[in-house]
C-alpha cells in the first residue's frame, strides 16, 4: 500500500495505491473512486462487541469499509467529510497513537484500531469524550483534521500545552493531563479556552488548526432559528 | 541478523518520535543495538546502577527507564513482554524493588481513579440532592462567602454598564436632594460596610434601583412624579436595604448558579465579576423575590423612622401610583414593586408597631427641584 496526498491544503484527498491482494480500511464513506480491479466490503472491525462499542463509545462508524484489490493493483481515491489536512503516518509496530474519534481516514489492513477509555478528568473535560482510538500495528495510518495538522515534537519530560478542541492524535509515550487555561475556573472559561490538556513528552502530538466547535458555534448564529 | 527492535529510545538530541533499538538484559547491564541508520553506536551497555525505573504509557504498561548520557539524557519505552521479562530475571535485586514501586504506584493509580469515579459519581449525587432539598440555605450560604469588596467590584461594573447607556445628570438642584435624602437615611447605619453613592439619570421613567455595594440610580421620572421628597426618601429607603440585605447578590449567585459556587470557593473573584459583568444589564433588572420585596418594605420602613423621615410617604406613594394606572409602562416602579393590598397593610402594621414620633420634614424647595428638571427631562407623553 502507498499513498501521497492530492491537492493538499483545505480539500486534499489520499491517493492509496494497492498492490493485487492488498486491502486497505477506511472510514465508512470516506471512499470518493476506485479502479475497477478494486471491491468494497463493509467489515465490522474487530467483531460485532468491539465494533458496538467503538460506535457507542467513540462515535466512529459501525462499519469500516474494507477497499481490497482483489483483480489485481489499482488505485482508490479517499476524502474525509470535513475540510482540512490529511497525514499520513507509518506505523512500525513500536510507535502507537492516540486519536481523537474524527481523526481516522484510512489505515493499512494490519493495523489495529481500539477503543481506549480515558481517566474521569480528561474524559469529563479532554473534550474527545471518554472514549479515543488507539491505534497500532505496521502500516500506514491515514488521519484528517479539520484545518491543517501542526506537529509537535517533544522530547523527554518537555511541556507543551494545547486547546483539547486542537487535538488529532498523540503518541503513547506522550502522557498527558487536563487543567485550567487560566489560573480561576470562571477566567478559563470567559478567556475563551475552558480547559487545555498539558502534554508532556518524549513523543509526538499533532494539532488541527481550526477548533470544530468553535466553528459549529460560529456556523450556528446564521441558522435559523427554527425551520417551517 | 535482522533488526528487530522491542523499545523506543528517546532523548533530547533524538527525534521527537524517538528510536527504534533493541534491549537485552545481560548480567552487566542494560545491551541497547541500534539500527545501521540511526545514526546512534551500534550496540552500548549501560549499567544497572545508572538506571531509573518507572511505569509509562497511556494505559501505564510500559516500563520507562531513565540514565544519564554525556550532557543528554536518555528515556527508553519498552512495551515488548519478553523483554520486561527478562528485565525482570536479570536485574538486581536494588533495581527491581523500584520495579515493584514502580508496579505498585500503577495499580494505585487505576485504585485511585477508580474511587474518585465513585466519588466523584457521590458527591454529585449528593449535590443534586442538597441543591434540591436546599437551595435557599445554599444560595445564603454561598452569599455570605463572597468579600464585600468583590459585591462593590460587581456593583461597579454593572454601574459602568449602566452609565454607558443613559444620560447622567451630574450637578443640580435634583442631583443635590438626591444625595441629601440618601445621606439623612445612610447616616442612621451603624458601621456600614458600604458607601452609598447616589446617581440621578435623565429618564422619564417613575423608577429607582440599587446595584450590590450601594450604588443607587434615581430616574427623574420619579422625583417629578412624587409629590414630596418624603415619597422619594421612601424609595430609597426600600431600594438602599436591598443592599444591605444582599438582595441582588442572592439573585445573582441563583442566576449564574453552580458557576458562581465555583467562582467563590476558589476564590476567583475576577472570574465572578467577569460573568456578572457579562450579565451587565441583567443585574438592574433581576426580579427580587416576594420574601426580599417584604424585607426590603420592613427595614426600609424602619430605616425611614430611624431617619425621622414621615414613613407615610413610601406607602401613600406606592398606593397612588398604583391607583393612576393610565401610564403603566412608563411607571416600571410598580412592575418590580407590585403595590398589592396586603403588602399595604403589612407596611401599615409594622408602621403601627414603631414609636410615635415628629417627622421633620426634608428642607428642601420640591417645586423648584421638580421644576429644575423640566430643562433635561420633557414631560413624558402619556
Amino acid at each position: 500500500m502507498k499513498s501521497d496526498i492530492l491537492y493538499p491544503g483545505a480539500f486534499p484527498m489520499a491517493r492509496v495505491q494497492l498492490a493485487a491482494g492488498e486491502s486497505l480500511k477506511a472510514e465508512s464513506g470516506a471512499m470518493v473512486s476506485i479502479s475497477p480491479t478494486i471491491d468494497v466490503e463493509s467489515k465490522v472491525e474487530g467483531g460485532i462487541f468491539k465494533a458496538l462499542s467503538r460506535r457507542v463509545l467513540t462515535g466512529e462508524h459501525f462499519f469500516f469499509q474494507t477497499l481490497r484489490a482483489t483483480r489485481g493493483a489499482g488505485e482508490a481515491l479517499l476524502a474525509p467529510t470535513v475540510p482540512g489536512d490529511i497525514l499520513v503516518l507509518e506505523l512500525d509496530g513500536m510507535h502507537e497513537y492516540l486519536v481523537q474519534k474524527d481523526g481516522f481516514l484510512a489505515g493499512a489492513e494490519q493495523i489495529t484500531i481500539e477503543s481506549k477509555m480515558q481517566s474521569l478528568s480528561r474524559g469529563l473535560l479532554g473534550g474527545e469524550g471518554f472514549f479515543i482510538l488507539k491505534i497500532s500495528g505496521t502500516g500506514q495510518l491515514i488521519l484528517n483534521s479539520f484545518g491543517a495538522i501542526h506537529k509537535v515534537e517533544l522530547k523527554p519530560d518537555e511541556d507543551y500545552i494545547v486547546d483539547n478542541s486542537h487535538l488529532v492524535a498523540w503518541t503513547a509515550t506522550t502522557s498527558y493531563k487536563i487543567e485550567k487555561a487560566a489560573s480561576g475556573w470562571i477566567s478559563s472559561f470567559t478567556s475563551g479556552e475552558g480547559f487545555v490538556c498539558r502534554f508532556r513528552g518524549p513523543g509526538l502530538v499533532y494539532l488541527q488548526s481550526r477548533n470544530p466547535r468553535g466553528f459549529g458555534a460560529w456556523i450556528r448564529q446564521f441558522m435559523p432559528a427554527t425551520s417551517e | 541478523m535482522a533488526f528487530t527492535p522491542n523499545a523506543l529510545c528517546f532523548g533530547s538530541d533524538l527525534p521527537g518520535q524517538g528510536i527504534p533499538c533493541h534491549v537485552d538484559t545481560t548480567p552487566e547491564g542494560l545491551a541497547l543495538a541500534f539500527s545501521g541508520d540511526s545514526g546512534q553506536p551500534a550496540g552500548q551497555t549501560v549499567s544497572f546502577g545508572r538506571l531509573s525505573l518507572e511505569a509509562g504509557g497511556f494505559d501505564h504498561d510500559q516500563l520507562v527507564m531513565k540514565w544519564a548520557q554525556g550532557g543528554a539524557g536518555r528515556t527508553l519505552y519498552i512495551k515488548d513482554a519478553a523483554a520486561i521479562a527478562a528485565f525482570r530475571c536479570t536485574a538486581p535485586p536494588e533495581l527491581l524493588a523500584h520495579f515493584d514501586r514502580a508496579a505498585a504506584s500503577v495499580r494505585q493509580a487505576r485504585a485511585t481513579r477508580r474511587t474518585v469515579l465513585l466519588v466523584v459519581v457521590g458527591l454529585l449525587v449528593a449535590l443534586g440532592m442538597g441543591a434540591w432539598l436546599g437551595s435557599d440555605a445554599l444560595v445564603t450560604w454561598t452569599v455570605g462567602l463572597i468579600p464585600t469588596e468583590w459585591e462593590k467590584q460587581i456593583g461597579e461594573a454593572a454601574m459602568q454598564d449602566v452609565l454607558a447607556q443613559q444620560e447622567v445628570i451630574w450637578e443640580g438642584p435634583a442631583v443635590e436632594a438626591a444625595k441629601e435624602m440618601t445621606t439623612r437615611l445612610t447616616e442612621q447605619i451603624p458601621n456600614s460596610p458600604y458607601r452609598f453613592t447616589v446617581t440621578v439619570v435623565k429618564s422619564p421613567v417613575v423608577n429607582a434601583f440599587a446595584l450590590p455595594g450601594g450604588y443607587v440610580v434615581v430616574f427623574t421620572g420619579l422625583i417629578r412624579e412624587a409629590n414630596s421628597p418624603e415619597e422619594v426618601a421612601g424609595v430609597l429607603g426600600h431600594e438602599i436595604n436591598h443592599v444591605l440585605q444582599r438582595h441582588g447578590l442572592e439573585r445573582i449567585v441563583k442566576t449564574l448558579g453552580v458557576m458562581a459556587v465555583a467562582a467563590i470557593l476558589f476564590g476567583d473573584q475576577q472570574g465572578l465579576i467577569g460573568l456578572a459583568k457579562q450579565l451587565g444589564v441583567e443585574i438592574v433588572t433581576l426580579k427580587y423575590g416576594r420574601d426580599q420585596e417584604t424585607e426590603a418594605d420592613l427595614t426600609g420602613l424602619r430605616l425611614l423612622h430611624k431617619a425621622k423621615v414621615d414613613p407615610a410617604g413610601m406607602i401613600t406613594f406606592f398606593e397612588r401610583l398604583a391607583q393612576s394606572e393610565k401610564d403603566k409602562e412608563r411607571v416600571e416602579l410598580l412592575s418590580t414593586h407590585p403595590m398589592s393590598a396586603p403588602r399595604a397593610a403589612r407596611l401599615k402594621a409594622e408602621l403601627a408597631t414603631l414609636p410615635k414620633f415628629v417627622p421633620e420634614p426634608f428642607a428642601l424647595d420640591w417645586e423648584k427641584i421638580q421644576s429644575s428638571l423640566k430643562s433635561v427631562s420633557p414631560p413624558a407623553k402619556s
